[in-house]
């Protein structure tokens, strides 16, 4: 299999498991809506949360190297319901109080779909998640990577996937 | 609940939104005697302290990676102290994997939980440690 069939089967674990854990801790369904590929580093929401990753493939006694990113970036107005919604009571700014909602999220969403990445022949080691805020901020995509934009829709608001991944041999 | 709503329990997690949904789960549950700690190494002389006051933590509640002292090295702590070796200890994990069960169970941990999970499904948890 090519590198862009990699990416296409490694990204699906990750939005399975954004779905279950939207359900289960936000009390929310995630419509998935069309990906796209995207060609620049500004993000589309307001609070971003980053987590890389990397690991090896082995793929019918091939192997080799990977390197990947998961974001997910929360325009404010949703990050807001989304913390209000999971912590149970009302956030309208930026608070102390909610700063690592965002990396719990990604942590979780990577902690799910690791099992599942596994069973694919993928090892995954994470790295501890990070936070990005302010209008129009930027994310640093590691090196040579490809990025896929997965949009989601909830009652809450959108919110955005972004999945970056490249492997070397 | 049969359980007495007034057990003692620490809630060990590095992450303040996370001890927020745990302590939030717990209260809906019915308890109402819930302390929580940053870390396992915040969270261990917090439980020493207890046994000597005479009041010992009666549940606790742990993440497993946090960056001082792990939820795993915790629960070494803990059943390596005399007197905790039965101290119910419920692990909470994001990692799915088998083999954090396996070592969790091996190390003594009274039952696991894979995040993300629903009050529901942290109440049947408890209920099954209790029974």
């Amino acid at each position: 299999m090519s590198s862009d069939t990699h990416f296409i089967e490694f990204s699906k674990p990750f939005i399975d498991a954004a779905k279950n854990v939207f359900e289960t801790m936000v009390f929310t369904k995630l419509d998935t809506q069309k990906p796209s590929i995207k060609n620049d580093t500004v993000s589309r929401g307001d609070i971003s949360a980053v987590l890389g990753l990397s690991g090896d493939i082995d793929k019918n006694g091939s192997k080799c190297v990977y390197k990947a990113m998961l974001v997910i970036s929360f325009p404010y107005e949703t990050y807001f319901k989304v913390a209000s919604a999971m912590l149970g009571e009302a956030y309208t700014s930026y608070v102390p109080d909610i700063h690592d909602l965002g990396g719990e999220i990604v942590n979780m969403i990577m902690g799910n779909a690791k099992r599942d990445l596994k069973t694919m022949g993928y090892t995954s080691n994470m790295a501890i998640p990070s936070m990005v805020e302010g209008k129009c901020h930027s994310i640093k995509y590691p090196l040579g990577t490809h990025v896929v934009l997965i949009p989601f829709e909830s009652i809450h608001g959108a919110l955005f996937m972004e999945i970056c991944y490249s492997e070397a041999e | 609940m049969a359980l007495k709503a007034d057990i003692k329990i620490l809630v060990v997690d590095d992450m303040s939104t996370m001890r927020k949904i745990i302590k939030n789960m717990l209260s809906q549950i019915g308890f109402t005697n819930i302390s929580e700690a940053d870390d396992g190494a915040t969270a261990w002389p917090m439980i020493e302290s207890a046994i000597k006051e005479g009041r010992p933590y009666e549940f606790i509640v742990s993440d497993w990676n946090m960056p001082q002292l792990s939820g795993l090295d915790l629960l070494k702590n803990v059943r390596a102290t005399p007197g905790l070796e039965k101290l119910p200890f419920l692990m909470i994990t994001a990692e799915a994997e088998q083999g954090n069960v396996v070592i969790a169970v091996k190390a003594g941990v009274s039952n696991f939980i894979v995040k993300p999970f629903s009050a529901q499904v942290l109440k049947e948890k408890i209920d099954r440690i209790f029974k």
